[in-house]
Formats: C-alpha cells, sequence, structure tokens
C-alpha cells in the first residue's frame, strides 16, 4: 500500500473544511438561483426555473438597477474619499516627530469596533432633535440637518463607513512609507526635485502595490457592506440606501420570501466581485 | 533659519490636523461611554457633557435583558471556531510552508480569494441547508459556517509566521532523529506560539463582530451580541442609554484585543499577504 505523502496529512483537512462550508454551499446558491423556492411555502413544491429569477432580476424587478447604482456610488465615493483621506493622514503622521504611536492607537478605533452596534451609535448621533452632530452644528450656528432622511441617508452612510475604513488606509499607506528606503529621496533633493516631483515620481509609484492591494480589499469589503446600513436605516428611508446586500434581504426574507430571487442577487455579487478577488491575489503574489 | 522656523510652524499645524482627525475617530466611542452612564433624563439632551455618573443602564442590561446569555453564545461560537481554526489552519499553513507540490501556489491563492467571499453570497445556502437539517440557531452551526473565514485566515497568518523561521532548527532537529510530526510539535510549535496567540486574537475580532451570518442563522438560542442590535431597533429615546452600555460591554474587550495585536496589524488586515 502506498503511504499518502506527508504534505496532504497536513493540508488535507483544512482543505475537506474548506470545501464542505465554502465550495459546497456555493454550488447550492447557483441551484437555488434557479428555482422559486419560497420561504412561505416550502422546499418540497418548489420548481426548477432556469434562468428566470435572473430574467426577472435584469428586466422586471423595479430595483434591481436602482440598487445596483447605489451600490456603485457607495463603492466609489467610500473607497476614494477613505483613499485619498488616508494618504493625507498617513503623510501627516510620516511627517510628525512625537506622538505618533498614541495617535495611531487611536485612529485604530473605529475600524475594530463592532459595527453593528457602532451603527446603534451613529443613529443616535445623527438623531435630528436630540443627536449630539445636530448640537455641535448648532454651535457653529449650522441650522439642524436632517441626517436620516430620504436625500441624506446615502450620504451619512458613506460618511460612515468613511469613519470606520479611513483607519485601514492610513495604517496599510504609513506601513508602506516606512518602508521607503532612503535613497531616491536623498537622490532627488540633491537634483533639485521639488515636493511635489518627488512626492508624484517618487514616494507614490513606490507605495503603489500596496495601495492598491488596500483599495481592491475596500473595493470588496465596501461592496458587501450589510451591517452598518441594516443598524443605521434598514436600507430606508425607502429604498434610499438598499445597497445590494440590504436587497437580498428584503426580497428574501423581509418584504417578500423569493429565496431564489435573492439567490440570483448574490450571484450577481459574486460575478461582479470575483474580478477583483482575482485582481487581488494577483498583487499579492507580485508583492511576495 | 527661516526653513527652521518653518517646519516648526508646519509640525504643529499638521499635529494639530492629525489631532483633529483622530478625535473624530475615537467621538463616537467617547460618546457610546458618556451615554452608558447618563441618566434616563441626560441621553436625550446633547448639551449635557457633566453630569452625575450612573450605572443603571449596566445593572439593567444584565438583569432585566440578560445580556449573560448573548454574551455566553458569542463566547461559545468565538471560542469553538477560534480552536478549530487554529488546529486546522495551522497543520495546513506548516503544509504550504514547508513541502513543495503540484500547483500548491493556485492552491494557496484559492484559499486566499476565499477569504474575500461575501458572507451574503453563502448565506442564503446556509440557510436553506440549516432549516432542511434543523440547524438554525444553534451554536455548532455558527462555529462550522464561521470556519469559512477563520480557515484561510489562519493557513495565510501562520504560513507567514512559519515561513519566518529557518528551516535549519527544524532539520537539526531531524538529524537527532525527530519525526517530522514531531519535529511540528517540539521545535516549531513553540517558536510559533506569538504568531498563533496574534492570529487567535485576529480570530476572535473578526468573529466577535460577524453580524451578517449571525443575524440571518440565529433568532434566540445562539443569538451573539452584534445581532442584539435588533432589539435596538424600534425603541424611543429612552433605551439609548442601555444600548449604549450593550455597546461598552461588546466593544471594550475588542479594543483591548486590538491594541495587544496592532504590532501584527498590517499583517492581519491583508490576511498574512503582507507582513507589514
Amino acid at each position: 500500500m502506498k503511504k499518502i505523502p506527508q504534505q496532504y496529512v497536513f493540508i488535507l483537512p483544512a482543505i475537506v473544511v474548506l470545501v464542505l462550508v465554502v465550495i459546497f454551499p456555493t454550488i447550492f446558491l447557483y441551484y437555488i438561483s434557479m428555482t422559486n423556492y419560497d420561504l412561505s411555502l416550502g422546499w418540497q413544491v418548489k420548481k426548477f426555473v432556469w434562468f428566470d429569477n435572473y430574467r426577472y432580476l435584469f428586466f422586471e424587478d423595479p430595483l434591481f438597477w436602482k440598487s445596483f447604482l447605489i451600490t456603485v456610488i457607495f463603492v466609489l465615493s467610500t473607497v476614494s474619499c477613505e483613499i485619498v483621506l488616508g494618504m493625507v493622514i498617513a503623510l501627516g503622521l510620516n511627517k510628525l516627530q512625537k506622538g505618533r504611536r498614541l495617535l495611531m492607537s487611536l485612529i485604530i478605533i473605529p475600524m475594530v469596533c463592532t459595527p453593528s452596534i457602532i451603527a446603534l451609535m451613529w443613529k443616535l448621533m445623527l438623531n435630528t432633535e436630540y443627536g449630539v452632530a445636530n448640537f455641535l452644528l448648532n454651535l457653529i450656528r449650522i441650522p439642524n440637518v436632517n441626517w436620516l432622511s430620504v436625500n441624506l441617508a446615502l450620504p451619512s452612510v458613506i460618511m460612515i463607513d468613511i469613519w470606520e475604513w479611513t483607519p485601514f488606509m492610513v495604517l496599510m499607506l504609513f506601513a508602506a512609507l516606512q518602508s521607503l528606503p532612503m535613497e531616491p529621496f536623498e537622490a532627488a533633493r540633491v537634483d533639485g526635485a521639488s515636493k511635489m516631483q518627488t512626492f508624484f515620481y517618487i514616494t507614490l509609484p513606490m507605495m503603489m502595490k500596496l495601495a492598491l492591494i488596500a483599495v481592491t480589499l475596500r473595493l470588496v469589503d465596501s461592496f458587501k457592506i450589510f451591517d452598518i446600513i441594516y443598524g443605521l436605516t434598514q436600507g430606508g428611508p425607502g429604498s434610499a440606501t438598499e445597497v445590494f446586500s440590504m436587497r437580498i434581504f428584503r426580497i428574501g426574507f423581509q418584504h417578500t420570501n423569493w429565496i431564489g430571487r435573492a439567490s440570483a442577487y448574490a450571484v450577481v455579487i459574486l460575478v461582479v466581485l470575483s474580478p477583483l478577488f482575482s485582481r487581488f491575489t494577483k498583487l499579492v503574489k507580485e508583492n511576495r | 533659519m527661516e526653513i527652521e522656523r518653518n517646519s516648526g510652524l508646519k509640525q504643529t499645524v499638521t499635529t494639530i490636523l492629525l489631532v483633529i482627525f483622530t478625535l473624530f475617530c475615537v467621538f463616537p466611542f467617547f460618546w457610546m461611554i458618556l451615554t452608558s452612564i447618563k441618566s434616563r433624563v441626560d441621553v436625550i439632551d446633547p448639551s449635557v457633557w457633566i453630569f452625575k455618573p450612573t450605572l443603571d443602564n449596566y445593572v439593567r442590561i444584565f438583569e432585566k435583558r440578560n445580556l449573560l446569555f448573548n454574551i455566553m453564545n458569542s463566547l461559545i461560537v468565538v471560542g469553538g471556531t477560534t480552536v478549530i481554526s487554529l488546529v486546522l489552519g495551522t497543520l495546513a499553513a506548516y503544509g504550504f510552508a514547508r513541502f513543495q507540490f503540484k500547483r500548491k501556489e493556485d492552491l494557496a491563492f484559492w484559499i486566499l480569494s476565499l477569504r474575500m467571499l461575501p458572507p451574503m453570497a453563502v448565506v442564503i445556502s446556509f440557510f436553506v441547508l440549516g432549516r432542511l437539517l434543523h440547524l438554525l440557531d444553534t451554536h455548532i452551526y455558527l462555529v462550522i459556517i464561521y470556519l469559512s473565514f477563520n480557515v484561510p485566515f489562519t493557513i495565510w497568518m501562520m504560513r507567514g509566521f512559519i515561513e519566518d523561521i529557518p528551516l535549519e532548527i527544524e532539520e537539526s532537529a531531524w538529524l537527532d532523529g525527530c519525526s517530522r510530526y514531531r519535529g511540528f510539535f517540539s521545535v516549531v510549535f513553540p517558536l510559533i506560539s506569538p504568531g498563533l496567540i496574534a492570529t487567535a486574537i485576529f480570530c476572535i475580532i473578526q468573529s466577535w463582530n460577524e453580524f451578517s451570518l449571525a443575524f440571518f442563522l440565529t433568532t434566540f438560542n445562539a443569538k451573539t451580541i452584534p445581532t442584539i442590535v435588533t432589539a435596538f431597533l424600534s425603541v424611543t429615546g429612552v433605551l439609548w442609554g442601555e444600548m449604549a452600555a450593550v455597546g461598552i460591554v461588546a466593544i471594550a474587550p475588542i479594543i483591548i484585543f486590538a491594541f495587544l495585536v496592532q504590532k501584527n496589524l498590517v499583517r492581519g488586515m491583508t490576511f498574512g499577504a503582507i507582513k507589514g
């Protein structure tokens, strides 16, 4: 009898578990997305409907494209603000001579806080009548803002995401700055390069890889957002903050029980994100 | 001289801007502490910053809301999934770090990409399966499902830590007659234990904070801490104090854990992909 090669003894248990908890559910998801399974009717009566759910999403669902647009706006505005703000803060921290460690310790707090709970905290702070946000604005003579109204709910959620995840960008970009070698900067100074030139031609290109990894990670995470929005607005008012994940919840569990259609939404998320997955692994591969 | 003065001013401006940003970062947490020790009346008055603190909210969440029950659920789920992930993940990480085999990197990077899988993509399957198998609202089900993000994470984190250890140390153990397995347990294991602890803390943080999966797959018996926000969604102003107290109880330990792994934070946030 041939002995099992040793490496498989180490690796196989984890692989088996991953196949069970990731591969199998994903395949099952594709299957459900092609049935008309409805929670209120039960598993036995469902039918296989091929791509009917997808046809429904793309051509009949009044909220599919709206939800898609909301998600895209959310993702692009959060990630772009976070990278720019994160870069500014990281550059500042890098210049700072004293107190870096202390500030860094405090800056990381938002990203480790339980998101669903912190969302409720923001809900209290953004309350129109007794929220502290409006109280502070009133101090500088700005009238009350209705943060969670139809028009402002999405910007508010975006602001909270920026609050939560800019620290991540700061952390990553600061680490990148710290790892830069000194020589190119000295050479640039000797050659008389201006600060702007040094930043755009030396600092930025050398940080690019790490920055791209950070951005890709954020793009994926931002696309998956659910907890913050659930705690703050539950997708409302109306469907003003109904991002894709929220739409899945509403169509599959809250407003209707159309699990089949909700699954089709989930498949769309997977398809949209998969180029980012491979982009991320490629970036990491190059960086190793 | 002028350059000196200029840079002194710049330093001050930079410091002030950074402090403002930092205040913005910590303010919600600060406000949560403040709200949690306010009386019912003061909670809905944002102009009150100085007052006589009360622990009423904390007493109430443990006596009336039975928060301990949810904390226990969280501890069981987090503990279970962390221990299993560490065992499976570390073994696999050793396999990836120390062996060569066909398509090794493809497999490793496939595992890395799993870590980014959106919970929404798998939660429906888990919900339907759980319903058919009567596993919804059980601890064991959450423990197993949390493996889907903790195992890939552990593999990548631990692979990095194991690769940091020179192979020679192990080889000398083999020369002394240790088997591969004994070498792993008696030589490698003690050396990677700091990494193991850091990885465990990351698993704890992300499992403790996990909301989406727990929200869909539990209703009462296995309801974890992050999902009790649902109890506060329809409240009137009066209960904000209790909510803030729950928040502090949930978040304070996590912040302490985060400080403990601060050195490894970049590594952790990128699943060990970047050693930081």
